[in-house]
């Protein structure tokens, strides 16, 4: 039981030092490979439903044709696009 | 006193600070609630909100914040004495490092994930943004100054460095397209670009690569050698700043954290294994204005120079590894946005500045027990080369040998310096495209904002004076640090916190950095002679800096201090407190 217990401390503690060393060596190019492709599914929406920004760039047919591929990630994009943003922000 | 008891001190100073200071302060005061949706889970949209492990937010927290700071500021500390500087190195962390860093992330994820410069705008004022962001750009500016110097006169002019670098960086490129492009295993191109970079820096040793290397800088002359690599780090920092990040800036930085995180681990190790006394001809105290070629006889040819006095020279000459500005922007921008719980902000923030002051008690270990006397210290240049030098004396204790240990401790602080600069040249691109591009549209062109940098940067790179560069580099770092300080007061007052160990650091902090900076500005224009028209661009252009600093950070505090009266007395008054 005792052995058992000691097993799995080591296990977490070894699960925590990986995390670590991940967070250190990779997390940081897998957070810009999602930023890549967050950014990109973005500026699609941007073409494709600028209107609910006020921007109209596609005819509303196609827009309402692509319309439920959409919906999923609209409230984020919104909220992306409208955010504050400065110079500090290019940090993050 | 043995080495090792300098790490066990150090260990206390973990112990007591994050274990009951930094705990009390978050228990009693912060009082995370873990139930509360972070910024990270209530806007998460996988790009700029999305939740992390905390393990995994602390080795990323600690990777962003320790670059070269904590690692040339205690070496060039121990000037005035390894005592002095481990003092303020422990107390520095103990009081304020931790308290800027961990209130950061919280400011930031209370407020929903909002950058310094959009707080100062909605706590401080209008125009608080708008200096703050001019402050930034100095900064920016001298931290090219003070790493590149480093690069291009210290480190990659030694005939044993360059061909590790450019190895090291045709790997990283490597790195980039087995891993984007050819899909390959992370491991496999892990062990493949990092083994090839251990060869590749003990290439440079090899004596017919060090006499080729050798014989560029023979034919340049000096300072002709110096300022060609430092030209060469200006270029590497051009394609960092120009190319896609996934190309350039990131796989090298991936095969670069590598060489430094093994470099530490057998640093430690090799520390541990020898366990030193601390050296007799390596004082505790030298003297009040650092003046180490006063306390040892300098070798020929060594000009180290006084640092000025005690106070407040020291507090800025160690920024990284006691308190520095820039981890403030990374908390607040990078950190507080993938925060899972309110309660992993001590750990990641604290815990990651805690763990940062151990690896500065290191490089100043490397500096004292590595050189073992002052003289020897004079020797190795009293900067980057102390740490090289001290680092293959480490790894001599585990069977790694001097001749190689050298330039690996040099290509080390190479890779450490040039991850950063890059990315700085990337961000005053950015910068400069914000502050002029409505009025000069061709800035907004990356090549010729990356081009406009990479001048202002050679400009200081090659007529500034690298000791008053490295304190301005400091003084404006702590500044920033002060003024994360004020804002944090501002917010505990707005909220109707105990302010007082968040305030008390920033009067500290505040009046230290000024003091510095008025100083630096000062001795700089003092020593301005148009008899030597490089030596005087650098001195007008550094006082110049210390000047805008100064005056900027007297407005942002000033209009701080207002808006702080202006919170309390809403509060005494019954009025709720807060927008």
């Amino acid at each position: 039981m005792a052995e058992r217990a000691s097993k799995g401390k080591l296990r977490s503690l070894l699960d925590s030092v990986k995390s670590v060393l991940y967070g250190m060596a990779g997390h940081d190019m897998a957070r810009f490979a999602l930023k890549t492709r967050g950014s990109m599914e973005h500026l699609f929406i941007l073409i494709t439903m600028g209107d609910l920004l006020g921007i109209p760039i596609l005819p509303p047919y196609y827009s309402l044709r692509l319309l439920p591929y959409v919906v999923p990630q609209i409230s984020t994009w919104k909220r992306r696009m409208l955010r504050e943003r400065d110079l500090t922000d290019a940090l993050a | 006193m043995n080495a090792i008891l300098t790490l066990v001190l150090a260990g206390v100073a973990i112990g007591l600070g994050y274990g009951v200071y930094a705990k009390s302060i978050d228990r009693k005061i912060i009082q995370p609630d873990n139930s509360r949706t972070t910024p990270a889970r209530m806007y998460m949209d996988g790009v700029d909100f999305t939740p992390a492990n905390r393990n995994v937010l602390f080795g990323y927290q600690f990777k962003s914040i320790a670059a070269l700071g904590p690692i040339v500021g205690p070496i060039v500390a121990v000037r005035y004495g390894w005592l002095p500087a481990l003092l303020w190195i422990l107390l520095g962390t103990f009081f304020i490092g931790w308290v800027q860093d961990y209130s950061s992330i919280i400011v930031g994820v209370r407020e929903e994930g909002q950058t310094f410069g959009a707080l100062s705008y909605r706590l401080i004022s209008p125009r608080a943004r708008g200096i703050l962001l001019v402050f930034i750009y100095c900064y920016l500016w001298l931290i090219m100054g003070a790493f590149g110097k480093i690069v291009g006169y210290d480190l990659m002019s030694k005939p044993s460095v360059p061909l590790g670098v450019i190895l090291v960086i045709l790997l990283g490129l490597l790195a980039g397209q087995m891993t984007y492009k050819w899909k390959q295993d992370i491991i496999l191109t892990t062990v493949v670009t990092v083994v090839g970079a251990f060869i590749g820096i003990w290439l440079g040793t090899l004596q017919g690569v060090q006499n080729l290397f050798s014989g560029i800088n023979t034919a340049l002359g000096d300072p002709g050698y110096k300022i060609f690599w430092s030209v060469v780090t200006l270029v590497i920092c051009y394609f960092g700043a120009v190319l896609p990040i996934w190309r350039w800036a990131q796989p090298i930085n991936y095969v670069a954290f590598w060489i430094v995180f093994l470099g530490i681990l057998g640093g430690v190790i090799g520390l541990i294994v020898w366990h030193p006394s601390y050296p007799a001809e390596f004082p505790a105290f030298t003297n009040w204005d650092g003046d180490i070629c006063a306390a040892t006889t300098c070798p020929e040819g060594v000009t180290l120079g006084a640092l000025g006095p005690l106070w407040p020279i020291l507090f800025v000459t160690i920024a990284c590894g006691a308190i520095s500005g820039w981890h403030s922007l990374v908390s607040s921008s990078g950190t507080a946005r993938q925060l899972e719980r309110e309660g992993d902000a001590l750990f990641v923030g604290g815990g990651a500045m805690f763990l940062e002051m151990f690896l500065a008690v290191l490089s100043l270990l490397a500096a004292v027990v590595g050189a073992g006397s002052l003289a020897q210290y004079a020797e190795w240049g009293g900067k980057a080369g102390v740490f090289s030098n001290g680092l293959a004396v480490f790894l001599s204790h585990i069977g790694v040998p001097e001749s190689f240990g050298r330039p690996y401790g040099a290509v080390f602080l190479t890779l450490m310096a040039l991850t950063i600069m890059y990315l700085v040249v990337r961000f005053m691109r950015v910068a400069s495209a914000e502050f002029l591009g409505d009025r000069i549209p061709v800035i907004r062109n990356i090549h010729v904002g990356s081009l406009i940098a990479l001048i202002l940067s050679g400009i200081l790179i090659w007529t500034g004076f690298w000791t008053r560069i490295w304190v301005l580099f400091g003084g404006s770092n702590q500044l920033m640090a002060s003024l994360a300080l004020l804002i944090i007061t501002l917010w505990l007052a707005s909220k109707g916190k105990n302010y007082w160990w968040s305030f008390i650091p920033f009067i500290f902090m505040f009046l230290t950095t000024i003091a510095a900076l008025a100083r630096t500005g000062y001795k700089s224009f003092e020593a301005v002679d148009f008899a030597d028209v490089s030596g005087a661009i650098g001195n007008i252009i550094a006082g110049v800096l210390a000047v805008v600093l100064i005056i900027c950070a007297f407005i942002l505090a000033v209009d701080g201090i207002r808006a702080i009266i202006r919170v309390t007395r809403k509060e005494e008054a019954g009025a709720p407190a807060g927008k």
